[in-house]
């Protein structure tokens, strides 16, 4: 009974740790982008949009931070943190229209070729999406091997 | 296994953090570059082109180089007809640096009028189409371009020949005076000579005759053309035809019919 009780204790101590983690981590993101975003302000004169397409992706991606932070020590964990990577680039190729960055700013033209920008991108994207590959088999085998040293 | 995860996280975010200085330092670079334009110079060069110059003065002030400035202009008619295009290239700029440069756009004026004959008598807006382009931080190509037109005006608008006036010069000769007019709206000077050839009915040649034309820019130009023509071959079916030359620009033969 007692033995029971720990138990519970210490699940639930573990979700309020999960939890404060998360929030950390997503207050640190968000600390960090609101410090990012004034640098975004000269941009905005050129690119209207780009104040909102930064703050829709900074909500998606704390969320998914927070639900694979919630379920860390699972292998949703890594599930999310793919996820979390696939959005990345996803999202950089649609709001980026393929790279290439037209607007008219009082009659004059304005192109931007953010292709290199966004290849590297894409390439970093890659790079987490294989580290959440990575872990999840890291996960699997290290599950795996106590069931083996029994045998 | 783990370390190498923890190796890969870390690369990863060191280049993320990378990236996004980067493209902060180039917006603020973009932001720091300062384009200064001249008044456009007009010269003639040696085989009689105009030349227009533009004075450009790009200063760098920004955190990091700039490359592949390439300063594009193209001239076209209403028709999209190409007139004439120019190209301008720096291949660095380096930071703090300042450049001057000039954007020249040379301009044959006979050929242009030669294959856009309605230039010649016809006020009318020219396309132009402008385009700068450079690498940001020479990694990240930027265009800024622009389609605007120009009034272009005809440097021998409206003209004419007069009524004719016929006395007799002598026996056998009679003097015809042509009056010749017209308005010069190009912006450029026009200085050369007008020939005018009198053709019967039977296209023989009757009688010739030129004058001197100098009409500077945004004037009307008044004169007469003197001919001498033997007086029985006179008929009323004659007609002149005139020929324009000047070192700028040459045009013709034209007929005009008589009256």
């Amino acid at each position: 009974m007692a033995e029971t009780k720990k138990s519970e204790q210490h699940k639930a101590r573990r979700i309020v740790l999960k939890i404060l983690k998360a929030t950390i981590k997503a207050t640190i993101v968000y600390v960090i982008y609101i410090f990012l975003s004034q640098f975004l302000v000269p941009i905005s004169t050129f690119m209207p949009g780009i104040q909102q397409v930064a703050e829709t992706f900074m909500m998606i991606y704390i969320a998914l931070m927070i639900i694979g932070e919630l379920t860390s020590g699972s292998i949703f964990q890594h599930f999310f943190g793919a996820a979390k990577a696939l959005f990345v680039i996803g999202y950089l190729l649609l709001s980026l229209n393929g790279g290439i960055f037209g607007f008219s700013l009082e009659g004059i033209n304005l192109m931007i070729d953010l292709r290199l920008f966004l290849m590297i991108a894409t390439l970093l994207g890659l790079l987490g999406l294989a580290k959440s590959v990575l872990q999840a088999i890291n996960y699997m085998s290290e599950k795996a091997e106590p069931a083996l040293s029994v045998i | 296994m783990k370390v190498s995860i923890r190796m890969i996280g870390l690369a990863t975010m060191f280049f993320w953090v990378f990236l996004i200085a980067y493209c902060v330092v180039a917006v603020y670079s973009f932001r720091d570059v300062q384009f200064e334009f001249g008044d456009p110079q007009t010269s003639m060069t040696q085989d009689d082109r105009m030349l227009v110059s533009l004075p450009m003065i790009i200063h760098n002030r920004g955190y990091s180089n700039l490359g592949n400035l390439n300063v594009t202009t193209r001239i076209a008619d209403t028709k999209d007809a190409l007139i004439t295009e120019a190209n301008s290239f720096v291949p660095v700029i380096k930071r703090n640096e300042e450049v001057i440069m000039f954007h020249n756009l040379t301009i044959d004026v006979e050929d242009m009028l030669q294959n856009h004959q309605d230039l010649m008598f016809v006020d009318t807006d020219l396309k132009i189409y402008q385009a700068v382009g450079m690498s940001i931080a020479e990694l990240v190509p930027v265009e800024a371009s622009s389609n605007s037109s120009t009034a272009w005006g005809a440097p021998l608008y409206g003209f004419a020949l007069g009524t004719p006036e016929y006395a007799l010069y002598n026996t056998t000769h009679i003097r015809v005076s042509v009056p010749v007019s017209f308005e010069n709206h190009a912006f450029f000077d026009v200085a050369g000579n007008i020939a005018v050839r009198m053709f019967s009915s039977d296209d023989l040649i009757i009688g010739q005759g030129q004058t001197a034309v100098y009409a500077p820019q945004h004037s009307t130009f008044s004169g007469i053309v003197e001919l001498y023509i033997v007086n029985l071959i006179l008929s009323r079916n004659a007609y002149f035809d005139v020929t324009f030359q000047s070192p700028l620009f040459s045009y013709g033969p034209w007929v005009i019919p008589l009256g």
